[in-house]
């Protein structure tokens, strides 16, 4: 009887693990990788196209990207039925954090450089995006596997870019994460 | 005490309203989340919407957990919390469930 009742609890526990992976696979805003998708597709032809927009575009995209993104979450979480707060401070905390890295990126630039270390928009480029690697990588890590595939993309095209430069690599880059930011958003559509 | 004696001690231990896996998994998942709606649990447990009520209605007699009934937009939506003896009783059935599985 004591066999048979350990057994049962077995089972309730192997229920309940089911109903918290059921939870944990499906994460990540649609919404959200569609917004960025734009952004990027956009954001990466400027360097290729229109050079001196690409600063103020990212300026104002990242702010108001990252606005719209956290209000599509909250609304996103409501419409499932789902509110995490921790999880919702830890994206804010992240993509605040890669702000501040992004911001570190700009702040030289800003001020104009010294004598040895000029810096050149191209500089300025590779720094960007090697942060923007880093952004997508930890977060694929710790709260989106979706963006893994961007982040891969992104990395390579820093290594690309410090290697050899080919014509267009900014606004191929920016095809191949767009189209993986909407692959990531399909899957968790689903 | 012999082996049988000692799970038969832990298994007393055990809160009867955890029991059912239902309301188990209902405790569990809140501890996962600040709130949880009717409907997530409805999709997460794959339960009726009988079935699904009573057992909520169990735990909330019990004040195990609180409910808190809102639109959202034009959307009726009942979402659940956890309460403080809610955690409380979840976390030492949990602790008898470890003792007892780690003793079979």
């Amino acid at each position: 009887m004591i066999d048979a009742s350990t057994h049962a609890k077995g089972d309730d526990l192997e229920f309940v693990a089911n109903a918290i992976r059921r939870r944990d696979a499906k994460q990540g805003t649609p919404a959200i990788f569609f917004l960025w998708a734009v952004l990027f597709l956009v954001g990466w032809a400027l360097p290729d196209f229109a050079p001196r927009w690409t600063g103020p575009f990212w300026l104002v995209a990242g702010i108001v990207g990252g606005a719209l993104s956290w209000w599509l979450g909250a609304r996103d979480a409501v419409n499932k039925g789902d509110c995490d707060v921790e999880l919702g401070r830890r994206y804010g905390f992240h993509w605040l954090i890669c702000g501040a890295a992004f911001f570190g990126v700009f702040l030289p630039f800003v001020l104009g450089g010294d004598a040895l270390t000029p810096f050149t928009a191209e500089m300025l480029g590779r720094q960007f995006l090697l942060v923007c690697a880093l952004a997508y990588g930890l977060a694929a890590l710790h709260l989106e596997r979706g963006l893994a595939i961007p982040a891969a993309v992104m990395g390579i095209g820093y290594l690309g870019l410090n290697v050899w430069s080919p014509p267009y690599l900014w606004t191929t880059m920016g095809a191949v994460v767009s189209i993986a930011l909407v692959i990531a958003g399909l899957q968790a559509r689903r | 005490m012999s082996n049988n004696a000692a799970i038969g001690k832990q298994l007393a231990q055990l809160d009867k309203l955890f029991e059912h896996r239902v309301r188990l998994a209902i405790c569990v998942l809140l501890t996962q989340s600040d709130r949880l709606s009717f409907s997530r649990f409805k999709q997460l447990l794959d339960q009726t919407d009988g079935n699904l009520g009573a057992q909520l209605r169990k735990l909330e007699d019990a004040d195990y957990i609180n409910v808190d009934k809102r639109f959202e937009g034009r959307k009726p939506v009942s979402w659940y919390r956890i309460t403080s003896r809610g955690r409380k009783q979840l976390d030492s059935h949990l602790a008898a469930l470890r003792q007892l599985t780690q003793g079979v």
